[in-house]
């Protein structure tokens, strides 16, 4: 484990630094909110934010891509992407989800080769919280404002400078290379960086998920969930700025005379997700849509991956158009 | 408002004791600060959960359709459920439109008439404080006090804290009402359709410029579909596969025509509720397209959506004497 | 919708590269425009090669995502033609369709979509020389224009 300081004016150089070798994405604020963005490094990074719109499983697991183009020469896939890419200032509940989707795309035997190679490409400096919103709750899961997972290097942010701790060999030998750019901590440095998480940590809102996996299992059929789902609207809002759900359909595209093979995220809360060929749906409700989402997260996850796949990010509270709550529905139907 | 609250439940109450409805469609309080949630009740006795705040932004009717449609197990005759929705101007005139469509029996739809003094856009208010805004009341000369989450309190003005969509409102009153609520209500907008001359005064390729750029940012999650009570297809043309109308992934050109066919299936029926624009987790400004929609009807065919259950939607009608400026003559 | 009838004709001075040459869909109404195209055939009226038909039962037949899914193909121009006000086989497919293309073709250009690449007329059976200005003119105008690109679906 390796130790640094880098003053936030200095971020230009490190930025400059990497751009050399590759890519350095971190966040940018584009007036609709913070993204991850590719900056140079004049580029103003915004430090100040509660997280991205978009969850970093863009990066890893994009929205759509194509995955190979087809003629009359048969099929060629779509070359790995390459190049190394540095990830800045994705907050620790997203970094955790990324250890959780590598557990879905980097199994032994059916390991994505895009995600994967997007995967080795990158390094990941998260960013510890300093102010958690209303609808974070990581720590009620497996999360901390400072969570570790998942991250390469971990950065806090204590007032002028950012202290970086080295996670793992990747992250230490990135702290070496650009060892030049940082300063050794002081001892104040460090005392300050755990008053700062313990902060953090004591504004976060908690929810009891206990035994939520077997809770949930034993309501399966519950009545609950159409009255709790009534106000679903039925949109995608939850599982595509969801940082763990990966649910994916492959599409076949032709336009004057080319063709394409696609892959895109889709999401469970859409009926034509269930959508047979034989034109029978066996999800009909929205309530066993949502039924699908939370079991999916809570309990088949949990009982083929070990993880509960939600990480308390709290996008899909944020930006519901209802206002359907993850953590009401939780305790609702765990009762 | 807090007088309104009180009578809105006696409403609601008598309504589901006396059985003239089963559901009474309204809000209840959030789980977050600025915000409201759509609530279905079905019994007397809780029918103090509905709420009535600036906070109840929602287009209730969206989920009308949905609560008139004939359940698959219902074999044979189908009395459909009454239900009351308390209505705001947009959300009785998004109503009317669902009559007038076929949706929503008249017969059975109740409408708990609420005047609206414009709601309040979270985001704006967010925004407009500087942070997160934890609380938010009306204040004097319709101004608003906010509290922010580092507890701070300031005044913003009512323009930078009420929805865009309710400071053009023109109908804030709803133009139907079976039950009618007592209440203030803003004055009709002066100027409506600000935006859209505003843009048509640009270059097309400017236009086409900023149209791309704003539709660039989808993610294709159809919130703002699902929101927006005129989209009720059972089958939206976009998730279709024969005919396959556009691809499932983030192409441009597929946006594009998603957009463009989404939204021009509102022509005639947009009521600019905005409920697309609350939506959208990518704030897509979606209003700056609608509404030349909107003004288009207007100027084309006198018709203005949802303003009355007498005319015809102008896209199912003629005149012997309409434009004929865009045809092309050799 | 692939190309089997590229047009062979070549720029003077330029003659080892094709010039290019429009691609219009039009959709014309099978009691009124398409006649009108059949006459203007018989009659041996000269009008460009631009054109591929659609023919449609009644121009209110003309939904208008093919219009717009026409340019995502690929199209440079679409003409849609049908039977004058007033003469509609359907009494008055005509002037509902009216309604519709004229909100159409101008929230297109709103959006800022190149005026003129979409054109709306009306064609009797009798005007078999109408059609062939009619023809005649879209080209130019679309020819002018240049290759539609706004909404075309790059797969490359």
């Amino acid at each position: 484990m390796a130790l640094g300081v880098i003053s936030k004016e200095h971020l230009g150089k490190l930025i400059a630094a990497v751009s050399r070798t590759g890519r350095f994405l971190g966040p940018v604020d584009k007036g609709d909110g913070v993204c991850l963005t590719q900056v140079s490094a004049g580029d103003m990074l915004a430090l100040d934010y509660v997280n991205f719109i978009l969850p970093p499983k863009r990066m890893f697991f994009p929205r759509s891509e194509v995955i190979a183009t087809h003629g009359s020469d048969g099929m060629t896939a779509t070359p790995l992407p390459e190049g190394r890419v540095v990830l800045f200032g994705i907050r620790p509940c997203d970094v955790l989800s990324l250890v959780y989707l590598d557990k879905v795309f980097l199994d032994e035997k059916y390991a994505d080769p895009y995600y994967r190679s997007r995967r080795d490409n990158a390094v990941i400096i998260s960013l510890a919280c300093r102010q958690p919103a209303p609808t974070c709750f990581c720590t009620s899961i497996k999360g901390s404002p400072a969570g570790k997972a998942g991250a390469d290097i971990l950065a806090v942010d204590i007032g002028d400078v950012l202290l970086l701790e080295s996670v793992t060999a990747t992250g230490e030998a990135f702290m070496a290379e650009y060892g030049k750019l940082l300063d050794k901590p002081s001892a104040e440095q460090v005392s300050s960086r755990q008053a700062q998480v313990a902060a953090a940590d004591a504004k976060m809102a908690r929810v009891s998920i206990d035994q939520a996996t077997a809770k949930l299992r034993a309501r399966f059929d519950a009545a609950a969930w159409d009255e709790l789902t009534a106000r679903c609207l039925g949109c995608g809002v939850c599982t595509f700025l969801c940082p763990t759900c990966h649910c994916f359909g492959l599409y076949d595209e032709q336009v004057g005379g080319q063709n394409r093979r696609v892959r895109a995220q889709d999401a469970c809360a859409f009926p034509a997700f269930t959508l047979e060929a034989s034109g029978h749906n066996p999800r009909t409700r929205q309530g066993m849509r949502m039924r699908h989402r939370m079991m999916h997260k809570f309990c088949y996850t949990a009982e083929s991956f070990g993880e509960i796949f939600c990480v308390g990010c709290g996008r899909c509270i944020r930006s519901c158009p209802a206002n359907l709550d993850i953590r009401e529905t939780l305790t609702e139907v765990s009762k | 408002m807090h007088d309104m609250e009180t009578k809105l439940r006696k409403a609601a109450k008598d309504l589901l004791e006396s059985g003239k409805v089963e559901t009474v469609v309204g809000f209840q309080n959030g789980s977050l600060p600025l915000r409201t949630r759509p609530h279905f009740v079905r019994d007397a006795s809780v029918a103090d959960t509905l709420v009535w705040n600036r906070f109840c932004t929602n287009n209730l009717a969206a989920y009308l359709p949905r609560l008139f449609e004939k359940p698959a197990s219902v074999r044979g005759q189908w009395s459909p459920p009454k239900i009351a929705v308390a209505a705001k101007g947009c959300d009785a005139r998004s109503i009317i439109g669902l009559i007038k469509e076929h949706q929503v029996p008249r017969g059975s739809v109740v409408i708990i008439a609420m005047p609206c003094q414009g709601m309040v856009d979270p985001r704006k208010a967010d925004a407009a404080a500087g942070e997160a805004v934890t609380d938010c009341h009306a204040g004097a000369d319709g101004a608003f006090e906010v509290t922010t989450v580092s507890g701070r309190t300031r005044t913003l003005q009512r323009d930078q804290v009420v929805a865009e969509a309710c400071l053009g409102c023109l109908h804030p009153a709803p133009a139907i009402a079976d039950v009618k609520v007592e209440g203030p209500s803003q004055a009709p907008a002066a100027e409506r359709f600000a935006r859209a001359r505003e843009f048509e005064a640009m270059a097309p390729a400017q236009r086409w410029e900023l149209f791309l750029k704003e539709i660039a940012k989808c993610i294709r999650c159809y919130a703002c579909r699902q929101a927006c009570p005129n989209c009720y297809c059972k089958s939206c043309f976009i998730e279709q596969s024969k005919p396959n109308w556009a691809g499932a992934g983030d192409d441009p050109s597929d946006l594009l025509l998603f957009h463009i066919g989404r939204m021009f299936h509102q022509a005639g029926r947009c009521v600019e509720c905005d409920a697309c624009v609350r939506a959208c987790p990518m704030h897509i400004d979606l209003r700056l397209f609608t509404q030349k929609l909107v003004k288009d009807v207007e100027e084309l065919f006198g018709y203005v959506p949802g303003a009355s259950l007498d005319d015809m939607p102008p896209l199912c009608a003629f005149q012997s004497d309409d434009s004929e400026s865009f045809i092309t003559h050799p | 919708m692939a190309d089997t009838h590229t047009t062979k004709q070549t720029v003077a001075g330029t003659e080892s590269a094709p010039a290019w040459e429009p691609r219009i869909v039009a959709f014309l109404c099978n009691w009124c425009s398409y006649a009108g195209a059949d006459l203007a055939g018989v009659s041996r009226l000269q009008y460009p090669a631009n054109v591929r038909v659609i023919r449609v039962p009644c121009s209110g037949r003309v939904n208008p995502m093919y219009i717009v899914k026409a340019l995502q193909l690929g199209v440079d121009g679409v003409l849609v033609s049908g039977c004058h006000p007033g003469d509609c086989h359907y009494i008055s497919g005509n002037l509902v369709a009216r309604r519709k293309f004229v909100m159409l073709k101008s929230f297109l250009e709103y959006l800022g979509l190149e005026p003129g690449r979409v054109q709306f007329s009306w064609v009797s059976a009798s005007e078999g020389g109408r059609f062939a200005d009619l023809i005649t003119k879209v080209s130019d105008d679309i020819r002018k224009l240049g290759p539609a690109k706004q909404i075309k679906k790059e797969l490359t």
